[in-house]
């Protein structure tokens, strides 16, 4: 398809075109302003015909591992746009924001309840924005306390955002193994636990949709050490009404609402990634904190041990209203999404654990891990795009890094019986194809709006942007 | 022509001419690590002890650390990897070289891996 | 409500293939188990939660807005939101499979190509969370580029941009200093400012450029893009800046949409995802994910950011934005902006307020009130007018934009006069 900048027609009118003068002296304003002009009707049909080259959950099956890519129910996006929400701007002031005010409150109030958490901060836009506040976190902590304490723990399955935001904090990561039952080796944990140790990153269940067996004695040594502890709660969904956090030792917890809560991801966002913390850390979170009084809701910006602030106003409201629907929604029967979670995953496993190797024999958490070493190397990602021809997202591949052609697989509990079946059918028939007709699968996909992409000459020789006379072919 | 070469286990290797080390990655190594699509070099002039990270090379889907083989003060980077670092996958031992090192150390040169050393520590991979 | 679409008799076969009599069996390897049932509120129907949606809604007030100081209430077309609400762009994720998300990743192109023709730079990436943010990422990534740890910040960066700075800069072990020498790593100015002045800053880059240093320009009104010169021209390595005025509602403070661009030679430290186009198997055009090695999943410890969840869905609204006002629209949008905020001040200095702007200003001006500030702005939210951001007790600052109808200036204005 040719690109919106290749249209040049008439515009609509969005708004009257009245004669107004601009005073600005000449080296302060732009000559050229060198936007296309496209008709409403051609914009329409080019953002929609794009959207028909797209795959989402409303579209298909999208086991991608980690992402938590469940329904995203409808009526929270049309609450979300309620002009009240919509159109009250940030400056509005506590007077006429009480609506918003009472929302954030009370959100809090139900991940509080949910995690065993004293706190949470609403203010992270995603995942990874709420891991660095939690570092951060930790290094104003001991700063204050006047402890030299500049490592932080992470095992070998961890995402990679947390040794990506250790850095930022300048903390050296200590990375520790995975042990034969898939935990985090405890002994070379003990090993690793000295005194200059910030903090451990944990994320549970972990990366390998396992349980951590040991998360309670890693809390605790950690605790005598002096070490906090973070949970990476990208997992949640394995957890709601099944476990707390805060109750396994934890001290701090991220949690996704676009993963557990539901909120649509957007084609890669916004997300928005809240923290939790106990009491004792309160202090820092971000200003302003909401606070009730005499059932009035107030902004609070006398916080003197804050960290600061890590968005420009107070979070992704509009996410949090979809998160707060979809908790309230659920209620007291959240625990049922996580079961739900758990059953498909397990039943998943049990249909393609004769088929693919699977590197730790247990039950599951709300994903798995299965490689596909066996059918070569670069099979993950042959087998990824074989599963787009079968109408399927693939799962995430080559993650967590310390299995070979890992597919890491998140059915979800939206998800039905007969999809599960289907999909497991589908990866069963695509390995025959391997052995029978191996080049179909190498050269994958084939029913999909472009063939398989050249990303090795997008790197090397970059074409980032648009511009007049700029086609490569 | 392996028989000047000498390697590290990390997969790099060094070649004396005149006084001088260049150093690239063995054709095994750039092998396993795809069509390389980016290269970070160190300053001319940067010191490095041996197996300490000097280089970062990119491919597509892996980034990795290039370790230096031999101490000692690096005097010249080959340039034409900004541009063409697919150079290293095309001719890992010649046109794909990465740095020339003054080492501090010549012994360290003997202590490395002769080519049949390599080719049986690679084969038992 | 529920959205789990198992039945009894598929939960009972499923159990029995696995191997286990009940859903509990799977869940042993949990330390703690939870013995109590969440304390949470009775589940909800959908109807009932649209209307205990609807209620607490009601609890806002939304008045004519005359405030802006980072958030900026411009028209949204129709056509947009029936765009953004196709299920196709906004229930994907990330694009890794690229063959499977071409809509999503030639937005991403598009709105990459946006960004460069508004800023004259050379590079965009996808989107970063907001205008804030994305300002203490460019501070990262010119340390990370020159080994440099000290920070210029010229006056009159809006304050919660210097608060999230100064949070990023206290983690990453950077100083904010108040002179420009050979340690600085780079200069920051935000233009138009905090107050709304409009300069040229061409005397600031060649400061920078003097000492070594990189020139960031923020730009927090990006409609002003259209009438004002493009920061690449008065000599910016870096523009990033806070796209929520390209389409983006208000929303109480989010989601907005963080923009960074640069010039070519900072391509590789880079945060956050770049698109670029590249042809398929078969000698098509497409489009991939590119120089993925900079980011978290790939390089961890080294990445160039930890960023991963962009705010790719407002990216695509600004994309469409951008599409639908095109070169005429958002001329208009710019003109008129400026042209309500230019009645509105001559107004009010007749009646007796002082206007602070010490050079030309856009859309936003700061008026010294004569009578206190919050004197005259509660009268002014008594007659359904939001006039303003108190700034101490006897100043504002006032925004205007293309929505702030001739009317509504009059409103103001007859309300000032009664205050």
């Amino acid at each position: 398809m040719k690109t919106i900048f290749e249209y040049d027609e008439q515009t609509s009118g969005h708004l009257a075109d009245e004669q107004v003068s601009i005073e600005l002296p000449g080296d302060l304003r732009r000559g050229d302003l060198p936007l296309p002009n496209v008709s409403e009707v051609n914009v329409v049909r080019h953002y929609t015909n794009l959207s028909r080259e797209n795959f989402g959950v409303d579209v298909g099956f999208y086991p991608l591992g980690s992402c938590t890519m469940k329904y995203n129910p409808k009526v929270n996006e049309d609450v979300a746009k309620l002009e009240g929400f919509s159109s009250l701007h940030p400056h509005a002031g506590a007077k006429f924001a009480q609506g918003s005010l009472q929302l954030m409150w009370d959100l809090e109030q139900l991940l509080k309840e949910i995690t065993g958490m004293d706190a949470f901060s609403l203010q992270p836009a995603a995942g990874a924005q709420s891991e660095l506040l939690g570092v951060m976190i930790a290094k104003v902590h001991f700063a204050q306390k006047n402890q030299k304490r500049s490592k932080a723990i992470i095992p070998d399955s961890a995402h990679g955002t947390n040794p990506a935001t250790a850095a930022i904090c300048k903390m050296e990561t200590v990375v520790i193994p995975t042990d034969l039952r898939g935990n985090m080796d405890l002994q070379k944990f003990k090993e690793a636990l000295t005194p200059d140790i910030a903090i451990v990153m944990l994320t549970n269940p972990n990366t390998l949709g396992l349980y951590e067996e040991n998360v309670l004695e890693i809390c605790e040594l950690a605790h005598k050490n002096g070490t906090l502890t973070y949970c990476d709660g990208a997992n949640m969904n394995a957890m709601l009404g099944i476990t707390k956090p805060a109750e396994q030792g934890f001290d701090m917890i991220h949690l996704n609402l676009h993963k557990s809560f539901s909120t649509p991801h957007g084609g890669g966002g916004p997300g928005a990634g809240v923290l939790g913390v106990r009491k004792f850390l309160e202090g820092y979170l971000p200003i302003p904190r909401i606070v009730k009084q005499d059932a009035k809701y107030a902004f609070d910006y006398d916080r003197p041990k804050s960290v600061g602030k890590v968005h420009s106003f107070y979070g992704n409201f509009g996410m949090l209203v979809r998160a707060y629907c979809y908790i309230r929604t659920w209620g007291s029967d959240i625990r049922k999404v996580s079961e739900h979670a758990v059953l498909n995953a397990n039943y998943l496993l049990s249909l393609l654990k004769e088929t693919f190797e699977v590197p730790y024999n247990r039950s599951c958490a709300h994903e798995f891990v299965v490689s596909s070493k066996n059918f070569g190397q670069k099979s993950a990602q042959n087998i990824a795009k074989r599963l787009l021809d079968y109408g399927f997202h693939p799962p995430t591949i080559y993650f967590p890094l310390i299995v070979s052609e890992a597919l890491m697989i998140e059915p979800t509990e939206t998800e039905n019986k007969e999809t599960l079946d289907r999909f497991a059918s589908a990866l069963k028939e695509i390995t025959r194809e391997i052995e029978e007709n191996p080049q179909i699968v190498a050269n994958a996909p084939h029913a999909t709006p472009v063939g398989r992409l050249d990303e090795v000459m997008a790197a090397r020789k970059p074409n980032l942007k648009w511009s007049a006379g700029n086609r490569i072919i | 022509m392996l028989e000047e070469i000498k390697f590290t286990k990390e997969h790099e290797w060094a070649k004396l001419s005149g006084g001088f080390a260049i150093v690239g990655i063995s054709d095994f190594a750039q092998k396993q690590l795809g069509d390389i699509v980016s290269v970070e070099l160190p300053k001319v002039g940067s010191v490095f002890k041996q197996l300490q990270v000097m280089a970062i090379i990119d491919s597509i889907k892996a980034s990795s650390d290039i370790y230096c083989p031999l101490s000692g003060q690096i005097i010249e980077i080959n340039q034409n990897l900004h541009d063409h670092p697919e150079l290293i996958n095309q001719s890992p031992y010649d046109g794909g070289w990465m740095v020339k090192i003054k080492p501090a150390n010549k012994d360290e040169f003997d202590g490395l891996m002769t080519g049949t050393q390599y080719e049986e520590f690679v084969g038992q991979k | 409500m529920n959205y789990i679409p198992i039945t009894e008799n598929d939960r009972n076969s499923m159990l029995k293939q696995i191997g286990v009599e009940s859903i509990n069996d799977l869940l042993k390897d949990v330390r703690p188990p939870l013995n109590d049932e969440l304390n949470l509120p009775k589940p909800m129907s959908e109807f009932e939660i649209r209307q205990h949606m609807q209620e607490m809604a009601k609890k806002n007030t939304v008045l004519a807005n005359f405030v802006g100081a980072g958030s900026y209430d411009h028209y949204i077309p129709s056509a947009l939101n029936h765009i953004l609400g196709r299920g196709e762009f906004s229930t994907g994720y990330t694009p890794y499979q690229a063959e499977a998300s071409q809509g999503t990743l030639q937005a991403m192109y598009e709105f990459q190509s946006f960004v460069c023709l508004l800023t004259g730079m050379d590079i965009s990436n996808a989107s970063l969370y907001d205008g804030a943010s994305a300002l203490a990422e460019a501070a990262l990534l010119c340390s990370s580029y020159n080994g440099r740890n000290r920070i210029y910040v010229r006056d009159r960066l809006h304050p919660h941009y210097l608060q999230v700075l100064k949070t990023y800069c206290n983690a990453a072990n950077l100083e904010i200093t108040d002179k420009i020498d050979e340690k600085t790593s780079c200069v920051i100015a935000q233009n138009p400012d905090f107050h709304g002045n409009a300069e040229n800053l061409a005397h600031l880059a060649d400061q920078a450029h003097k000492a070594g240093a990189l020139f960031v320009v923020c730009v927090v009104e990006p409609t002003s893009l259209a009438i004002l010169r493009a920061p690449a021209d008065y000599g910016a390595d870096i523009v990033v800046g806070e796209g929520q005025s390209f389409g983006i509602p208000v929303n109480f403070g989010g989601p907005c949409l963080g923009f960074l661009a640069t010039r070519d030679f900072l391509l590789k430290k880079i945060p956050g995802r770049i698109c670029g186009m590249t042809v398929d198997s078969k000698g098509n055009k497409g489009f991939v994910l590119t120089f993925q090695a900079r980011e978290q999943h790939i390089r961890r410890e080294r990445a160039t950011s930890n960023i991963t969840t962009n705010q790719g869905l407002m990216a695509l609204a600004a994309t469409v934005y951008l599409a639908l006002m095109g070169r005429n629209g958002l001329r208009t949008v710019a003109s008129l902006s400026y042209a309500r905020a230019h009645s509105l001040q001559q107004k009010l200095q007749g009646l007796g307020f002082k206007i602070l702007n010490d050079r030309p200003f856009y859309n936003e001006f700061l008026a010294q009130t004569p009578k206190p500030a919050a004197k005259i702005l509660s009268k002014l939210s008594e007659n359904g007018i939001q006039g303003g951001l108190e700034i101490g007790q006897d100043r504002i600052l006032v925004c205007c934009t293309e929505t702030n109808t001739a009317q509504d200036i009059e409103r103001y204005v007859s309300a000032v006069r009664e205050s």
